[in-house]
């Protein structure tokens, strides 16, 4: 669906079924460059299975409009505010990367709205290289193939793949270039500046679960599990073989975490 | 594009790990029409393309899969449909983006059957083709129109060799909105990368140059993932909600991936032209290679372009890779590693003389493929182009005396011998050119 949040006309995807705010509500909040088909291989499964899925594309960001936000507090504020212009009064939340950054503060800030907290693939803070900080302003294209490749693990530069026939490498490098010129660097320059995680991860107080990639090269699984330590009521659920695009390259035991943690929809 | 490992390095390892259970380092054969499920849930969330896996080797399959992935990361595209054959490819790209009442911009300069299904057959389901010159920018700009939902050529044109000015017609395709689909099969991915250079997909008979050896039929598409299809409301077919899998939208739920979700939802679906398994295998064992075999190919062109402008008995020869093609300097620009392993030639006498020819040679052979391992010759006016109506013929550059050669494998020197040895038996058995 598409929706007005903040005066910008966003594309939030609901999986391809109607939205119910009264039921169990899922927010899954995609990372830097990325877009809601970070969850590609997970929001219309878990949408056709009951749970109330929105899966939004941050401004500037796939099918959204709009001027990228700047801050990792601001893409918490939008969220919240997304979540109230759909009706919502609690939803689980579900961030990668930096989504999880952007999950956290939301815990953190505004926690009558957060029932649960996922972080995939998430640290307390996501150091950005500045040469890659760099390359995202002058480069982009540059940027991206980096990213793209530190992302993957071994199956992704195998280019193997559960869907049949998909190039997941490929897959992931164009959902980035999709995006706004500029939305990249926003996203990590958000990251970057961001030193509030370790404060937000103290006072968050509902239940998380740490899904980590065995082989995340960009937010190392010990970074998670540092983080999983700092949470009061966190588990872990960690993925083998895994990269940081782990919703896609190991999309299964992604749903399978997920689903051991999350309530069954009414 | 990603950092990622080097052409050869993929065409031997990409779209496959090796099974947990037996380690099996060759592609296993898949040969099942079907897969169980783990319960009833998992069969609901593959049936409505939810999560990846295979359902019926109608579908998709495991092998074929492997294929698909590694033509997917050696064309730099999101995914791939591999098919039986290059014809169904090009059936399925045109059923996945056009309806009755719609519009197709095309090269004139191809395959006989490549023409016929746009003249003939879809213009009996109500979708219309222009055909343009394919070395004619302008021409293609010309013919597009509101109802053009794609256009198309052959980079290197079947048999004519005329080139495609990809970035030219790339650019003309952007401004109007419209997917540029090509069919690179003359080219191979080791050649030239169309989807580098603008075109939106990319076709392809596996049963050529990929497959390399004349033993499996074959076809391919490949989604470059770099066209809006919701630019606007001219590809309802993908940005509509879908009659089947819950209405979903395509480019909502699928973004770069949702061509090909409609080539798998619908062309696989309701028409079916899936590849075999055990043909899947036999075309990986070629793709291993490929990049080895194009430079033997390639050299062997040189030397053939050599030897048969040299011959006293051919009257004339066409390749691009030759000054006085047309379209040499497109062709340099492009494909600086040679513009393929077709050639055509007429010899001295006519056509004949070049039946005798064909007639003679002794290690090349006549038979109706390109592609292959081993040297073919042919007569397309009366074989592979003969269904076309004589205009059709000469808009797509046939002449009566052409002979087309696909440069095979062989050492070189024992081709020339069989060449020049065939060429004189002809000229002496028809009384043509000394």
């Amino acid at each position: 669906m598409k929706i007005d949040v903040n005066g910008a006309e966003v594309f939030v995807s609901t999986g391809g079924r109607p939205f119910d705010p009264d039921g169990t509500v899922l927010l899954l909040i995609h990372g830097s460059g990325q877009t809601h088909l970070t969850w590609l291989l997970q929001g219309r499964f878990l949408a056709n299975r009951g749970w109330q899925v929105l899966m939004p594309d941050l401004p500037a960001h796939g099918l959204s409009v709009g001027e990228p936000l700047t801050s990792i507090p601001d893409m918490a504020a939008w969220c919240a505010q997304l979540l109230k212009q759909t009706g919502v009064k609690r939803a689980h939340v579900v961030g990668h990367s930096q989504g999880g950054l952007v999950g956290l503060e939301l815990a953190s800030s505004q926690p009558e709205v957060v029932a649960s907290l996922t972080l995939v693939a998430t640290a307390l803070s996501i150091p950005v290289n500045p040469a890659l900080l760099e390359l995202a302003q002058s480069r982009e294209e540059k940027a991206i193939a980096a990213m793209t490749d530190w992302g993957h693990g071994r199956e992704g530069h195998f280019h193997d793949a559960t869907m049949p026939g998909l190039d997941q490498m490929n897959f992931t490098s164009h959902v980035m270039a999709s995006n706004e010129t500029g939305a990249l660097f926003a996203d990590l320059s958000a990251c970057a500046s961001y030193d509030g995680g370790e404060d937000a991860a103290r006072s968050v107080v509902c239940p998380c679960l740490c899904i980590l990639a065995e082989n995340d090269r960009m937010t190392p699984a010990r970074q998670g599990r540092k983080m999983a330590a700092t949470l009061t009521d966190a588990r872990e659920f960690v993925i083998s073989g895994a990269g940081h695009m782990l919703t896609v390259e190991k999309p299964y035991e992604v749903l399978k975490g997920l689903r051991g943690f999350l309530p069954h929809p009414a | 594009m990603a950092g990622d490992y080097k052409f050869d390095t993929l065409g031997l390892h990409a779209g496959q790990s090796p099974d947990e259970r037996f380690g099996s380092r060759a592609v296993p054969i898949h040969q099942t029409t079907s897969y169980v499920f783990e319960d009833s849930e998992h069969a609901a969330a593959l049936f409505n393309m939810e999560i990846g896996g295979h359902i019926y080797s109608r579908l998709s399959n495991p092998t074929v899969a492997v294929l698909e992935q590694r033509l997917a990361a050696l064309e730099g595209g999101v995914a791939a449909v591999a098919v039986a054959s290059g014809m169904s490819a090009l059936f399925l790209t045109v059923l996945a983006l056009c309806s009755a009442g719609d519009h197709i911009v095309s090269s004139s300069q191809m395959y006989g059957a490549n023409i016929n299904l746009f003249e003939h057959t879809l213009s009996r389901y109500g979708v219309e083709t222009t055909f343009a010159k394919p070395n004619d920018p302008d021409g293609f700009a010309a013919a597009i129109r509101p109802n053009t939902k794609m256009i198309f050529g052959e980079v290197i044109g079947n048999p004519g060799l005329d080139i495609v000015d990809v970035p030219k017609i790339a650019a003309i395709a952007e401004q109007a909105g419209v997917p540029l689909v090509l069919d690179a099969t003359f080219n191979t991915p080791w050649l030239f990368k169309p989807l580098d250079h603008g075109a939106n997909i990319v076709i392809h008979s596996l049963t050529k140059w990929i497959g390399g050896h004349g033993v499996a039929m074959g076809g391919a598409i490949i989604d470059g993932g770099n066209f809006d299809w919701g630019q606007n409301d001219r590809f309802p077919t993908l940005t509509s909600p879908h009659y089947a899998f819950q209405q979903v939208n395509l480019w909502e739920e699928f973004g770069p991936l949702a061509f090909t979700m409609r080539v798998r939802s619908e062309g696989m679906y309701n028409v079916g032209p899936c590849l075999s398994p055990t043909n899947a295998f036999h075309l990986l064992q070629g793709l291993e290679t490929l990049g080895l075999r194009m430079e033997r190919h390639m050299s062997n062109t040189q030397k053939m372009l050599a030897f048969l402008s040299a011959h006293e008995q051919i009257g004339w020869v066409r390749h691009p890779s030759l000054d006085d093609h047309p379209d040499h300097d497109v062709a340099k620009r492009l494909m600086p590693k040679g513009a393929g392993s077709i050639i055509a030639c007429g010899v001295k006498g006519g056509r004949e003389v070049g039946r005798a020819f064909i007639e003679s040679v002794e290690l090349a052979s006549h038979l109706a493929n390109v592609g292959d391992a081993k040297t073919l010759v042919i007569h397309p006016g009366s074989t592979t182009h003969s269904h076309l109506t004589p205009q059709a013929m000469q808009n797509a550059g046939l002449t009566d005396d052409m002979i087309r050669i696909s440069v095979g494998l062989e050492d070189f020197d024992d081709l020339a011998a069989d060449f020049d040895r065939a060429l004189k038996i002809a000229g002496k058995s028809v009384g043509g050119s000394k």
